[in-house]
């Protein structure tokens, strides 16, 4: 009898097993040897090959802004980063790199993977995402070190982040003009410590000295960088 | 002849395939002698519920007919699980479903009497915020700020405090898990039972 009932228990469990929501994967990052910076496969390489559409990008854009907000700003504590302006390619890389698992986001990867958001409709919120309008009230530093966040930002940052923190769409460096300095300092932080795990490797070499006062004065002196606006594609 | 029924039948599958994305279409006068029969007790002939206490009687006027047929479906197949709406609906064909989806999707949606004003307060900041800290998003993001909701995601507004918290606990515990990609089971895990109940009694009382 007893054997029934434990066979019984046995044959209902598989039904019994209730629906996780997936796990955020992990994929090889800065702390491997064979890691490279942006390599050229996987699905960022997919998607940046589809055609993003800025009007259907609206849409599926809906699933994000609970967090991120209907005008991409994020919140100004930098729980959320502010999405408005930044280029398509780097959102489709973040994106890719976050549903790959080499962007560290347990929180974020529920409403972010394969099994909500398709390879196109990324396409579509990075083109709509990008033409938005960079907001002004964003989150801000003390603005008690702005001469050093300066003198940083024009030794280390500069080169590839550019005069107004405008990034490089092709070279896959994101805007920083708009952006929260809490998130700024974050980031910053978290390269440096390698707990940001699709870090670029030369941007670890410069800021792997820096201690935490130099990472917030230049976080502040870039949350107030002002780029032209671009002109919005289809 | 042979190559045409071939066509005729891709035709006919790419037009399914489109249907999908289309609101469905079906006779709500159908629908509504289904209503009047099998429904009403629980819904209401007008689908506003009977007994706003009892979380097994919900609001269903006003949503949208993608949302309701999808429900329908979902009991019938035994995606979404509840013993009573699993007997009910084993009766039904598609076309019935589609109609009954239709006719709800029509009605008007009656505003509810808040029953715990004093949630209301947190009940609305967490509605237009979440909850930042636990990374809850916004209703307000998928739902829209009057909670009117989309094709994808259901309208909200007005509906009965009990069937919300309920429906939120089910998520939690993974017990419903129909939803797509398994969101709202992600960030119903993550809320408080007390954040339940006070957005539950804030979409009570949107209109």
């Amino acid at each position: 009898m007893k054997k029934h009932v434990l066979s019984l228990i046995v044959l209902l469990m598989p039904l019994s097993v209730l629906a996780a929501p997936p796990q955020q994967p992990k994929a090889e990052g800065i702390e491997s040897p064979n890691y490279v910076w942006n390599a050229d496969k996987g699905e960022k390489k997919e998607i940046l090959k589809l055609k993003g559409n800025a009007e259907r990008g609206k849409e599926a854009y809906q699933g994000c802004q609970g967090c991120h907000k209907p005008t991409g700003a994020g919140i100004p504590d930098g729980t959320y980063p502010q999405l408005a302006g930044q280029h398509a390619s780097v959102l489709i890389k973040q994106m890719a790199d976050t549903r790959e698992g080499r962007r560290d986001n347990p929180k974020m990867f529920p409403f972010a993977g394969k099994h909500v958001v398709t390879p196109q409709e990324i396409a579509d919120i990075a083109v709509y995402l990008q033409n938005m309008k960079i907001p002004r009230d964003n989150g801000k530093g003390p603005g008690n070190a702005l001469a050093l966040g300066k003198d940083l930002y024009s030794k280390d940052c500069l080169t590839c982040h550019g005069d107004n923190g405008e990034g490089n769409a092709g070279k896959f460096y994101p805007v920083l003009a708009g952006q929260h300095f809490k998130y700024l300092a974050r980031e910053i932080r978290d390269i440096r410590d390698g707990r940001r795990r699709n870090a670029n490797p030369k941007m670890v070499k410069v800021v792997k000295d820096y201690t935490g006062a130099e990472a917030e004065a230049v976080a502040d002196y870039m949350s107030r960088l002002l780029m032209p606006e671009r002109a919005a594609e289809k | 002849m042979k190559q045409f029924t071939i066509a005729a039948i891709i035709l006919g599958g790419m037009a399914a395939d489109s249907a999908v994305a289309a609101p469905p279409k079906g006779d709500a006068e159908k629908g509504k002698q289904i209503v009047s029969q099998i429904c009403t007790a629980c819904h209401g002939l007008d689908g506003n519920g009977t007994d706003p206490t009892n979380p097994e009687f919900p609001k269903i006027a006003g949503k949208q007919p993608e949302y309701l047929l999808k429900q329908l479906k979902d009991f019938k197949a035994g995606k979404r699980k509840s013993d009573i709406m699993s007997g009910i609906v084993s009766g039904l064909s598609p076309d019935d479903m589609t109609n009954l989806a239709v006719y709800f999707a029509a009605q008007k949606s009656k505003p509810s009497v808040q029953k715990n004003p004093e949630l209301v307060e947190s009940g609305k900041k967490f509605y237009a915020e979440g909850s930042p800290d636990s990374g809850v998003p916004a209703c307000s993001g998928c739902h829209l700020p009057d909670a009117s909701g989309t094709d994808k995601y259901p309208h909200l507004a007005g509906q009965h405090a009990a069937y919300v918290f309920q429906q939120l606990k089910r998520f939690a515990s993974g017990e419903r898990d129909n939803d797509r990609g398994l969101v709202m089971q992600s960030l119903a895990m993550r809320m408080s039972e007390q954040e339940m109940k006070a957005v539950s009694e804030y979409i009570m009382g949107m209109k």
